[in-house]
């Protein structure tokens, strides 16, 4: 049952209302998805999407870019309607016949054609329905499986049930190893345990892992079996379904892994972490001096001033272009009349292009192309250039313009609004709030192995440090030989107090007495330093999570690198779904800034950045480029827009 | 750009049209298409100067959900129809103030543009803003504690930016939404934007030898900011979009669009 039926115009007036014009009354929708769907979707470059979902809602939509419309149907998550597409369709079509843009009011024109549209719709659906149950019945499982998108069916299975569907197939057949080896295994859960132990091959034991993983983790299913689906969503993630992807098999593995985990917490003391089959070691492998004094008298060597951080630098290669917007903008009003007649006089021979999607396809496509040479993920790339198409599809060309020139300006509007940060990223202005509230300002900061953490905290701590606030840095990495010494050396050429506890300590115990001893000193900012993390490390992505969990820091920074290809949208995607899925309190906390490392050694393959913004909605609020304390500074979106497109 | 191909298209099209002609009238064509140049080139000329280059715009922003574009409506229609949701993109047109419709006399038209408060859509603003008379900040007064630093933040922007010094553009803070009950006064909103507004500014100089390529000092150094500091003119004013009581901004429009 269609919910509701809403036709607004792009700049935000409601046309017409189906619940309104129908039920006459304010059958209103709960929440307001319809403004979700515009925030969290269409303004996130998401239009290419094929529905999306809030609370008990699911939403569709399509446009008219020439009129510059946008029709959405609204209906219950639980239902799965087939005629919705078909009737947004048709809906679109009649009433851009009748739209008039001086017109506001279309309920006596509009209310009894929508009445036979649907009426219409309906009738089609069912009758295809019909139609379809005539052959055998797993098929018509296959097809409700088979298309794409949010939508649930209802057993709930994902819609992305078509790659899940090969998983399940391997997975059931190595379901017997793997039961047999995870029964083995005993205390471990699945990924640490067949890692660990080996005691298959190891080809077999990844794919057990992999298909477990799928199986076992639970809204894991659904994200892997789905990767195209941006639209993520907090709710979504945190909802536990009972992923009954590979069936029996599935369960009967996900009943034996949980019963080991829970015996986990049991454990009191660390186990040292072992990479591969060799037998632990028992020495201790800690040179730490025990005295701290000794170490100081070796290094005396305290950082001079080394000049302003770059982020106090404006690059100002935007004066020269402003000036020439102001001349133009002042003689347009007098060209514009000029333009008017000649424009007049000449489509006829430029002719009346409908942009069809036909013709955006190749200029598409070369542009798609261009940006994955300039290291941006595939995935995004696609997604984006859909988004694109969604928004140009039936738009009339200007005379004299090419298509082409009309699908850069449009990507390019596309890039600028989603590198455009969506929040304030003013830094200083946050540490100046949580010092009035006589609490330090916390930021932790996480990554995979190898970005540069340490290096970069430095550097904000730096940057802080000429800003007047006294910063103090918490030494988390208590996993990586030197990672303390490394801090130790940073703080004591910048003349910084640490907090550090050594090795083999529980990262957030130690945060958290780092920030206790932070509002004792009256420290305005800590800097918390973690250990690198591959994203689909299980036991390490749960003890970050219970970092965070506990210590609640103000700002949770992730630090990539700039050269990483399509490897960031896997590690942003599964961070922040490890931190939602183990977090304690029902808002988590997920990533909330982005710090882009490494920014110096691409000369012009700028992409990651663009692959980050978009698959997380965090802003830059960093950039890393150079090794020394100087090298730090802001995202400028309007030189990496033009860099991304050159 | 789109001017320059217009006129390349006119010398192309005369030329055309003079080489039909036969070689006798040769010069002849020349002259008239030279001619016929200079006047075009004159007539733009003249056109520019005589237009008015003041700006007659008022452009209408502020945080999204505080109720721009019903403001626009009502201001176009006296009524905002069947409601709003977020807008994506801008909303542009010249009317003539619904209210004064029924003015008898000469009535000149406004332009009104209203910009998308959204985060991600600001980039709107920069482009509207030197065409712009005065602009009409609405701050949402049922909501006001929760986005008070947001809004602060935007006002900020507005304020320092180097047109609106320069040009010393008027400013109106709407409080929108007063019909409500629980809506804080306009005072209340007045004391808490100058406060945010103060420490925004403190932050902001911190960064002391940097030279920021936009932004321009506000207010006087070692005292807390105040609305009277600003070179352009800052009212405060309150009223209700829904219900249509938005007769602060039509005398702000009056007041500072002149004819």
């Amino acid at each position: 049952m269609l919910e509701e039926l809403l036709i607004f115009t792009r700049g935000g007036l409601i046309l017409w209302s189906s619940c309104r014009a129908l039920a006459g009354g304010a059958a209103l929708l709960k929440g307001s998805p319809i403004d979700a769907l515009i925030r969290s979707c269409l303004l996130e470059e998401r239009s290419g999407d094929a529905g999306f979902t809030k609370d008990a809602y699911a939403l569709k939509w399509t446009f008219n870019n020439d009129l510059g419309l946008v029709f959405v149907a609204v209906y219950q998550r639980m239902l799965h309607l087939l005629y919705v597409d078909d009737l947004l369709a048709a809906v679109r079509r009649d009433f851009s016949q009748i739209y008039n843009p001086k017109r506001v009011s279309y309920d006596d024109l509009f209310t009894e054609t929508f009445r036979q549209l649907h009426l219409e719709a309906e009738a089609r659906a069912e009758a295809m329905k019909k139609s379809r149950q005539q052959p055998a019945n797993p098929s018509s499982g296959g097809a409700a499986r088979g298309p794409a998108g949010k939508k649930l069916g209802p057993n709930g299975r994902p819609g992305g049930g078509a790659g899940g569907k090969k998983n399940s197939g391997s997975g059931k057949d190595d379901s017997d190893g793997g039961d047999s080896g995870k029964e083995q295994n005993g205390g471990f859960t699945a990924n640490g345990g067949s890692v660990a132990k080996g005691g298959q091959e190891n080809g077999a034991v990844k794919d057990t892992s992999r298909a477990a993983r799928a199986v076992v983790v639970d809204n894991d299913g659904k994200e892997n079996g789905d990767p195209n689906d941006g639209a993520f969503d907090v709710n979504t993630l945190r909802r536990k379904t009972g992923g009954k992807k590979g069936g029996g098999g599935g369960g009967g593995k996900k009943n034996d892994v949980k019963k080991p985990a829970k015996t986990e917490p049991k454990k009191v003391v660390k186990q040292m972490r072992v990479w591969d089959d060799k037998p632990p070691k028992n020495e201790k492998l800690d040179f730490t001096d025990p005295a701290d004094e000794r170490g100081e008298e070796v290094i005396e060597k305290v950082l001079t001033n080394q000049g302003d951080s770059m982020m106090d630098k404006d690059e100002d290669l935007s004066s020269d272009s402003e000036d020439e917007e102001e001349e133009e903008e002042e003689n347009a009003g007098a060209g514009q009349k000029k333009k008017g007649w000649f424009s007049s006089m000449f489509k006829s021979i430029a002719g009346n292009n409908v942009l069809e999607k036909s013709d955006l396809q190749p200029a598409l496509k070369a542009l798609k192309d261009r940006l994955m040479t300039k290291n941006v993920a595939e995935e995004i790339a696609e997604k984006l250039c859909e988004s694109v198409a969604a928004s140009l599809e039936g738009k009339k060309l200007g005379s004299f313009t090419r298509i082409s020139s009309t699908v850069q300006t449009a990507m390019e509007e596309a890039l600028l609004r989603i590198l455009t940060p969506r929040r304030s990223i003013d830094i200083l202005r946050d540490v100046q709030a949580a010092k009035e509230r006589g609490k330090p300002y916390v930021v932790v900061f996480v990554g995979v192995n190898g970005v540069g953490k340490s290096t970069n905290l430095a550097k904000v701590a730096y940057w802080l440090l000429q800003h007047n606030l006294s910063v103090m840095m918490a030494a988390c990495d208590t996993f990586r030989s030197g990672a303390v010494e490394q801090l130790r050396t940073h703080a004591r050429r910048l003349q910084i107090p640490i907090f550090e506890k050594g090795y083999e300590k529980d990262p957030a115990v130690v945060a958290k007495e780092a920030i206790q001893e932070a509002t004792r000193n009256k420290s305005d900012v800590v800097l918390v330093d973690t250990a690198g993390r591959m994203q689909d490390n299980e036991p390490l992505m749960r003890a970050l999570s219970k970092l965070i969990n506990l210590n609640k820091p103000d700002l949770v920074l992730f630090v990539g690198e700039a050269l990483v290809g399509n490897d960031a949208v896997d590690q942003l995607n599964k961070f922040n779904q490890k931190l939602a899925d183990l977090s304690t309190v029902p808002t988590a906390r997920l990533i909330d800034g982005i710090l882009l490392t490494k920014f110096d050694t691409i000369d012009d393959k700028v992409g990651a950045a663009l692959s980050m913004v978009y698959i997380s909605g965090s802003p830059v609020m960093f950039v890393g480029c150079g090794q020394s304390y100087t090298d730090l500074k802001k995202l400028n979106v309007k030189s990496i827009v033009k860099t991304l497109l050159k | 750009t789109q001017r320059c191909k217009m006129s390349c298209c006119i010398h192309y099209a005369c030329l055309g049209f003079c080489f039909c002609d036969i070689e006798f009238h040769w010069y002849y064509c020349i002259c008239v298409v030279i001619n016929m140049q200079l006047l075009c080139m004159f007539g733009c000329l003249t056109a520019s100067c005589l237009k008015s280059s003041k700006p007659n715009t008022i452009v209408l922003s502020g945080l999204s959900g505080s109720g721009k574009t019903v403001l626009f409506y009502q201001l176009r229609d006296g009524s905002s129809h069947q409601g709003t949701v977020t807008s994506m993109t801008h909303n542009n047109a010249t009317f003539v103030l619904h209210s004064e419709l029924e003015r008898k006399g000469k009535i000149k038209p406004v332009h009104v543009i209203d910009v998308p408060g959204h985060a991600r859509l600001k980039s709107k603003l920069d482009e509207v803003l030197p065409q712009a008379a005065g602009v009409v900040f609405v701050v949402d007064a049922l909501d006001f504690l929760s986005s008070m630093q947001a809004s602060a933040e935007y006002l900020y922007d507005i304020l320092t930016k180097a047109t609106v010094v320069k040009k010393r553009i008027p400013v109106l803070i709407f409080c929108n939404k007063t019909d409500k009950v629980t809506a804080h006064s306009k005072e209340f909103i007045k004391k808490q934007l100058e406060k945010e507004v103060n420490k925004l500014r403190e932050s902001r100089n911190a960064i002391s030898s940097a030279d920021i390529s936009d932004e321009v000092q506000l207010g006087l150094p070692g005292e807390a900011f105040n609305f009277s500091q600003c070179q352009n003119k800052v009212i405060v004013d309150e009223g209700a979009g829904l219900t249509g009581d938005v007769s602060a901004v039509e005398q702000f429009i009056r007041e500072y669009v002149k004819p």
